[in-house]
């Protein structure tokens, strides 16, 4: 018999993670329902972000923002002055919002890795981008094989801002994650490169929408991955082409590498259109790496079970190389040993003389 | 001869429902440079893709001996870790594989050339300095993006980096401007000293060879191998093309 301990209350966020424009149920593709920790923080004092950030819309939805916002300690706010070129990347926290001037540039980074003492990690992002601003957001998730991870973000961009997310989903038990971008302003710009990794039971569930709403906007979702095992995925992504965004365009397409006949693969693209002179487009392949690729790796000394492994590799070789600081790159290091092991995974580090001190 | 490096015998290939090569029989020993000529469509791309072993052709007869072995069965891996190489005409994208993770794993498949990452590192820095390629290539996606010309320069990075016995170029110079050309002529000249690797190249342009001691040069017309020559017969075919050989039934042209 088990002995008695003193129970972290749960909470179950029911059908989150959707899309703006949803499916028929019985294809399990909507949403996900997720048990997470529920500590009260009844009486504590803590900071929360301007009210300005309440009316962006996160990728994962409100219950999860709400949920995030109840568990977070002090929420972080950063303020990139106008014109500033900020270097030093922002670590988001477990809620973070980022205000990006007028013209200025900054770099935001998420990284959740397999430190965390909790079963549950979570990331809340929340990022305007005002007048001409350039904003990068680089997230990295690289937790323990039984761990949970929750990531919603969420973007507003003004008149010509630019955009740029790259998002690595390196294993976890669960990863539950959301994106939502909303080009407000005109001539904004939103590009997003997704890669993941699903291997063993893992599961992975993706929700990215982008709403386009000034004139002239530019959204470019670019997602892949390999999936393994027994792993399940679900990918949803929507580009919402809002009335009054003329001239815009917006274009989706993924590529997945199916490794495994138990693998449950499941995508949802969707373009939304409500305006007349605009263009939306969205593409997915499916299956095993192409004949020519084959090909070509094997006229080059590979087996086809060897270019299969190539693809993993350089998913986790990708996420080094774009790896911003140390710390970073010291957890997808980490993941990739699990992964790959520790000579493979060692050796991009070796090569590119990355530095990945471990963090205290 | 035992010091012949590639011996095709009699060799007949072709798709599931067209036949390409007919009898085709070629030697190339260690260390020597043949070029293969003939107009658009005589089947010597395809000559270059069986030989190192594509499975979209069949081969119904003949056979494929390298560095004295019978290869003619040998998946196209095998045959590359063997010592066979073959650059492509149009090298294919490869998206999601950055070219480091790409040169680092088939150089880490070959003992005779593994390596430390470091070693590994300023070996492709000194082959990228000697192709004129800029340094934030290595981080690219393989092919994807990068133009023609860079295509062929990532080609002969392999080349220089795997050091193959036998380098078949299937018209490497296609598509290239003059200085692009240049790079790879160059390219190719450091293959030949850096290993005295065998080269079998298939081509139109006589520019590539300029830097090159042809052995021998072979010319294929409808499948079929209906030439043979040392180096003189190149500007033969400058000077005259390829109507000569139209009815010819083979053998030796000088």
């Amino acid at each position: 018999m088990a002995t008695a301990t003193t129970a972290t209350p749960e909470l179950k966020l029911e059908r989150v993670n959707t899309p703006p424009a949803q499916t028929w149920n019985y294809l399990r593709a909507n949403d996900i329902t997720l048990t997470v920790p529920s500590e009260s923080r009844k009486g504590d004092v803590y900071f929360a972000l301007p009210r300005l950030f309440e009316g962006i819309e996160c990728g994962m939805g409100p219950d999860v923002t709400a949920w995030i916002e109840s568990q977070a300690a002090d929420a972080q706010y950063v303020e990139v002055r106008a014109g500033e070129r900020r270097i030093e990347p922002i670590i988001a926290t477990m809620d973070t919002g980022v205000m990006v001037r007028t013209g200025a540039e900054a770099t935001i980074v998420v990284c959740a890795d397999a430190q965390a003492t909790s079963r549950t990690s979570a990331a809340l992002v929340r990022v305007i981008a005002e007048k001409g601003a350039r904003v990068r957001v680089l997230e990295f998730v690289a937790t323990g094989d039984d761990q949970q991870h929750l990531e919603s973000v969420g973007i507003t961009a003004d008149e010509g801002a630019r955009v740029e997310v790259r998002q690595y989903f390196l294993g976890a038990h669960t990863t539950a994650a959301g994106l939502s971008c909303a080009l407000n302003g005109a001539d904004a710009r939103f590009d997003l490169t997704c890669r993941y990794l699903g291997t063993d039971d893992q599961r992975l569930d993706i929700n990215h929408v982008v709403r386009m709403r000034g004139r002239n906007g530019r959204s470019d979702l670019r997602e892949s991955g390999v999936l393994d095992g027994r792993a399940r995925k679900t990918l949803r992504a929507t580009i919402d082409l809002v009335h009054g965004s003329s001239g815009s365009e917006g274009a989706e397409l993924e590529n997945v590498l199916v490794l495994s006949d138990d693998v449950v693969n499941k995508t949802m693209p969707v373009i939304l259109c409500d305006e007349d002179d605009v263009a939306g487009n969205h593409g997915a392949t499916i299956g095993s790496v192409g004949p020519e690729q084959i090909q070509y790796l094997a006229d080059r000394g590979l087996s086809q079970e060897e270019a299969e492994a190539l693809y993993v590799r350089a998913l986790f070789d990708e996420a080094l190389i774009c790896a911003p600081t140390a710390a970073v790159r010291a957890a997808v290091l980490a993941r990739a040993q699990t992964v790959l092991g520790t000579e493979v995974a060692g050796d991009l580090v070796d090569a590119l003389q990355l530095d990945t001190e471990d963090r205290a | 001869m035992s010091d012949q490096l590639l011996r095709v015998s009699g060799l007949c290939a072709g798709t599931e429902d067209k036949p390409i090569l007919h009898d085709v029989s070629l030697s190339v020993g260690a260390g020597q440079t043949h070029v293969l000529m003939g107009p658009n469509g005589a089947g010597k791309s395809t000559l270059g893709h069986v030989i190192m072993g594509d499975p979209a052709y069949q081969v119904t007869s003949g056979t494929i001996e390298f560095d004295g072995a019978d290869v003619t069965d040998d998946s196209a891996d095998k045959r590359s870790l063997a010592g066979i190489f073959l650059s492509y005409q149009a090298p294919v994208e490869v998206p999601g594989v950055p070219l480091y993770s790409y040169l680092r794993t088939i150089t880490q498949k070959r003992p005779e050339l593994k390596m430390t990452a470091r070693k590994f590192r300023d070996r492709v820095g000194q082959i990228a300095d000697q192709l004129d390629m800029g340094s934030s290539f290595l981080t690219r996606e393989l092919n994807v993006g990068f133009s023609g010309g860079e295509k062929k320069k990532i080609e002969m990075l392999q080349l220089l980096l795997l050091r193959p016995k036998l380098a078949i170029l299937d018209e490497t110079d296609s598509g290239l401007d003059v200085d692009a050309l240049s790079v790879v002529s160059r390219g190719i000249e450091a293959y030949r000293q850096a290993c005295d690797g065998a080269l079998l190249v298939i081509t139109h342009n006589t520019r590539i060879l300029e830097r090159l001691s042809v052995d021998r040069t072979h010319v294929m017309v409808q499948g079929k191998l209906v030439a043979e020559g040392p180096a003189s017969l190149i500007d033969d075919i400058d000077a005259h093309g390829f109507e000569q050989f139209e009815h010819a039934k083979g053998g030796d042209a000088q």
